[in-house]
């Protein structure tokens, strides 16, 4: 066995070395490096890039819930996972702690920073860990058809205005559950409180992270009141407590069962509007964030490109990182519904026409604000799955809504002093 | 005769005059398992036992030695208790529900007849469905709105109109073992099957000779023989029990009341980045695992022993 | 007269029961895969699919795709096919192939540390894959054996050969030794009766462990998603990138995975002849 160990490694070391074809034209040509990605990204992606700089990528694209463990195996054992990485917003706190990627700032050029200006949430004392490519901001997504047959012209702009719409769609009788709301133990649960906390005029956590939301009059805490007289009133599917998000935007509002998601992803837009995936195409629009007083907020949820310290290839990772945030590339890749992060990119779509429900989106992506001043915690995995799971038994009538702010305030605490 | 050569008996007479050709030999046939399972078994988790007794958390500096420290931290962690609390429930129910059914399956495939391996086929079939696949169809199964099972409740007249599987813990707790049990049975089948086949016919002939009933019969031969494979196979589901993950994960996500300790290790591990202090958490899941286990392969060879 | 039908009966409705439990969920995923997407999600919900459609099937067999994203959804899910029915034969070749010698040793052969070695091999089944996730990803890197079929073997070898192991000595153990002593006595070294005698008569349980290290091979998923990521990527990895962060195409899962289970089926069907003829057949002689 250990001959074939050797031999193995002998075999791996000669494909290595195979001599490399230099091309002027495109300096790094011949190089290969390793990308890792969520899947969905354009299927031409890895030939594309090869054929522009002649760098060869190998491109593994795994499921969303399957590239933490995947770069975590990777990052903790001291080997590069890969030589460009996915690179979410919730995980900036912990990475930057870790030291594990690499500083951009003096590798990207500062009229990309301006220009992408989501990379404020992935800047960790000054460093730029990850340069964002696809845009996530929370929008509002209504069926404008179930509107229009309720009779009703106005768009909401307040919640108050929301609920009054959803009763009279509900009593009209065109869907039984008009508000779609994931009310289970997962992240879409979590991310919907925040955005109604946003909503509400509020914020999670104070400057020196001590949380905000257990006082009765606190944001948080009506966020949450929001949410459970939604679903006392029949607003909201009572199926929803064991139900994620995706399932909530494909088996209910994407069928037409119900008439506006709270918190709304543009990425989804294009899908709503193809008529081989969804039944309500042609009948979904963006619309600003409705909140209490009437003027739109909203937060970002952006995923970035990062290069793991460790990577031994990083002036082609480099290579990769600008050419897919590049204006050019964004505005192709929306194609297979990944809003660009560069504000011009997004301006050119609208400008084209290209940009579904565009003036919303181009309107609400000044008001995206972070989630965390300043900057994600280290401690935001624990924070995420306490905050669902104390709305999911809260929902349920398992413990009251100060019980379940406390328990999320009590484990942030205990989170924090680990 | 039969019977006392079936059971298996160390024969200590067996040693005779090639008894080191037989060591050589044994160790020879061995060697390969040995030397396979030390560099990838045994070495790894002698790493992870020692990084367990040091503070690895990537976003600390440094990984001092602290002993005990995080076996001392977990017995008094709630969360950790609340899923070790699940995962008890999960292994009782997963190894009744898999070990009774599993010896149910195999021996109705056994008095199958001709239609014997196509029954096999149908029973092994849940284990063949990919685990994602797996998890995606039950989804739909229990889904309240366009589930399979709420569908088929309400076909039958009963009031199960858009019945949320997953809102009661003692419910949820159940339909998620059910779908680790629809996929592991198959597994002991296949082991009772084995056992089964290995008992000669002339027991039963000369059983059936002395008018014995099938239930006596099933008592008196076919138990005692198929014994040690049922132990086999009991801890194999004891194990399997302990390491549920893939179907609470993707069913009920992380929800507390249906989190199974794996789920917990994962979360520490690798969510929460507390590295070392998930290793530990791990290196008592196999404790515990393998201390279940021991009670029925201790009971099984007092048992044989005896005979 | 009256018992013996009264079984027989009792027998066929236990195996209606045990068909319906094992394969309605099945009849599901199927009936999923042949419903175009767009029924998917029907109120209330149809038992047979109203519409027909082969297209989530076209397009894994990559003629008359549709979306522009499915131009390498075929070729990819060939080179799944084919690394998953490669490593699930490799894992079980050399897995039974060391567990039935050692199976052999551990019942028959008398040698130093024996019930040792066994207990302890045997205890690593309940190890989690967790805790030596990490020391054999850093072993594996160390031997650059990332990606590559030998790599994925070792360490489904690893995981399966202590269950395969266990379950070959109890096989062993269960045969006569009269045969055995019989053909001692006729000056027959051990390795001409494990060889000539007692595996003929091990076949049942040969079986069983062969079916039990394919099926286990072959629904892995942790390892090969850390293990062989790309180029040696098996279908338990590929199946779940048919779904995106916005859209999960359960069509095309189902379609996957129903063509998944064609080839363990196969292979149950036809290992079963031994399974059937094992030792009644061995012992008559």
């Amino acid at each position: 066995m250990n001959r074939l160990f050797r031999t193995t490694v002998a075999l791996a070391a000669l494909t290595i070395a195979l001599p490399a074809f230099a091309d002027d034209a495109k300096p790094l040509a011949g190089q290969s490096i390793t990308v890792l990605l969520p899947s969905g990204q354009s299927p031409t992606l890895a030939a594309d890039f090869e054929k522009d700089t002649g760098i060869k990528v190998d491109l593994q694209m795994l499921t969303w819930d399957d590239i933490r463990p995947k770069l975590i195996t990777g990052l903790i054992a001291g080997t590069p996972p890969a030589d460009v990485t996915e690179f979410d917003w919730s995980w900036t706190g912990q990475f930057a702690a870790a030291g594990w990627y690499e500083d951009l700032t003096p590798l990207i050029d500062a009229d990309t920073v301006k220009d992408i200006a989501g990379s404020a949430i992935f800047t960790v004392d000054g460093k730029l860990l990850g340069v964002p490519y696809s845009n996530d901001f929370r929008v509002m997504l209504i069926n404008r058809k179930h509107f229009t047959d309720a009779g009703i012209t106005d768009t909401p702009k307040t919640l108050d205005e929301l609920v009054a719409d959803a009763k009279i769609i509900k009593e009209k009788g065109i869907t039984t559950y008009p508000i779609g709301m994931p009310l289970s133990t997962s992240e879409g649960t979590s991310t919907t409180w925040y955005l109604l906390t946003k909503a509400f005029g509020g914020e999670l956590f104070d400057d020196n992270f001590k949380p905000l939301f257990t006082a009765p009059d606190s944001a948080g805490y009506k966020a949450l009141e929001f949410e459970i007289n939604a679903l006392k009133a029949g607003l909201v599917d009572p199926a929803s407590t064991g139900l994620k998000d995706s399932q909530i935007n494909e088996s209910m509002f994407g069928q037409g069962q119900t008439s506006i998601m709270i918190s709304g992803e543009p990425g989804r837009i294009a899908q709503f509007a193809d008529p081989t995936k969804s039944k309500v195409s042609g009948q979904i629009e963006a619309i600003l964030v409705a909140t209490e007083s009437g003027k739109t907020r909203s937060y970002g949820l952006l995923e970035a490109l990062g290069i793991p310290a460790s990577s031994e290839h990083k002036e082609a990772a480099l290579a990769f990182i600008k050419w897919m945030t590049s204006k050019d590339y964004q505005i192709k890749n929306y194609g297979v519904g990944v809003l660009p992060t560069r504000t011009s990119a997004l301006k050119q779509l609208n400008d084209d026409g290209k940009l579904l429900s565009g003036a919303v989106l181009v309107e609400q992506a000044p008001t995206v604000e972070p989630l965390f001043k300043q900057g994600t915690p280290t401690w935001y995995p624990q924070f995420s799955s306490a905050v669902s799971n104390a709305i999911n038994q809260a929902v349920k009538g398992e413990v009251t809504v100060a019980q379940a702010v406390q328990s999320i305030a009590d484990e942030t605490v205990k989170a924090q002093q680990q | 005769m039969t019977l006392a050569a079936a059971v298996p008996a160390r024969r200590k007479g067996d040693k005779g005059i090639d008894g080191s050709a037989d060591a050589r030999l044994g160790l020879m046939l061995a060697a390969p398992i040995v030397f396979a399972m030390l560099s990838l078994v045994l070495i790894p988790v002698a790493s992870t036992l020692w990084e367990s007794m040091h503070r690895v958390n990537p976003m600390m500096a440094g990984t001092p030695f602290i002993g005990l420290q995080h076996y001392r931290d977990l017995l008094a962690d709630p969360i950790v208790n609340e899923a070790w609390r699940n995962t008890f429930i999960y292994v009782a129910i997963c190894v009744a529900l898999e070990t009774a059914g599993g010896i149910g399956a195999a021996l109705l495939i056994n008095q199958a007849g001709r239609w014997r391996r196509y029954l096999l086929a149908a029973v092994v079939l849940p284990w063949a469905l990919p685990g994602v696949v797996n998890a995606v169809v039950w989804g739909w199964i229990y889904n309240p709105a366009f589930g399979l099972l709420n569908g088929i409740l309400v076909a039958a007249g009963l009031d199960f109109e858009k019945f949320v599987w997953f809102n009661d813990r003692t419910i949820a707790l159940f339909a998620v073992s059910l779908v680790h049990v629809w996929r592991m049975l198959p597994l002991t089948a296949v082991i009772v099957l084995a056992a089964l086949q290995s008992i000669p016919n002339d027991l039963y002939e000369a059983a059936r000779i002395d008018g014995a009933s099938r239930p006596k019969m099933f008592a008196n031969i076919t138990l005692p023989l198929i014994r040690g494979g049922i132990a086999i196979a009991m801890t194999q589901s004891t194990v399997a029990a302990f390491n549920f993950f893939d179907e609470a994960w993707i069913l009920t996500g992380s929800a507390r009341g249906t989190r199974p300790i794996l789920v917990q290790v994962y979360l520490e591990a690798f969510q929460n980045l507390h590295f070392s202090y998930g290793m530990a958490l791990s290196v008592l899941v196999m404790i515990a695992s393998l201390a279940v286990s021991l009670v029925y392969v201790l009971r099984v060879q007092r048992v044989t022993r005896l005979d | 007269m009256d018992m013996r039908l009264s079984h027989r009966i009792g027998v066929w409705i236990g195996i209606v029961v045990l068909l319906v439990w094992s394969v309605g969920p099945i009849y599901w995923a199927i009936a999923t895969s042949l419903t175009p997407t767009p029924d998917l999600m029907s109120q209330p919900i149809h038992f047979f699919p109203e519409h027909l459609t082969l297209n989530h099937y076209q397009r894994l067999a990559g003629f008359g795709y549709i979306a522009s994203g499915d131009v390498t959804v075929a070729s990819q899910f060939r080179n799944a096919l084919l690394n998953s029915v490669i490593t699930a034969l490799a894992a079980t070749i050399v897995s039974i192939f060391l567990a039935s010698l050692g199976g052999y040793a551990f019942a028959r052969l008398e040698f130093p540390g024996r019930q040792t070695i066994f207990f302890i091999v045997i205890a690593t089944i309940a190890i989690p894959g967790y805790t030596v996730l990490i020391p054999l990803y850093r072993l594996m890197v160390s031997l650059k054996l990332i990606d590559t079929y030998l790599g994925v073997t070792l360490i489904y070898l690893s995981a399966f050969l202590p269950l395969a192991l266990w379950l070959m000595r109890s096989v062993f153990q269960q045969l006569p030794l009269s045969i055995e002593e019989a053909a001692r006595i006729d000056g027959a070294g051990r390795l001409t009766i494990l060889f000539r005698i007692v595996m003929p008569l091990a076949a049942p349980g040969l079986v069983a462990a062969s079916i039990i290290t394919f099926l286990g091979a072959w629904g892995q998923y942790m390892v090969p998603l850390i293990f062989s990521p790309t180029r040696t990527k098996p279908l338990t990895v590929l199946i779940p990138e048919f779904s995106t962060k916005n859209f999960v195409d359960y069509g095309l899962i189902n379609a996957a995975g129903t063509i998944a289970m064609i080839v363990p089926i196969l292979i149950v069907v036809f290992l079963n002849r031994y399974l059937v003829s094992g030792l009644t057949a061995g012992s008559v002689k």
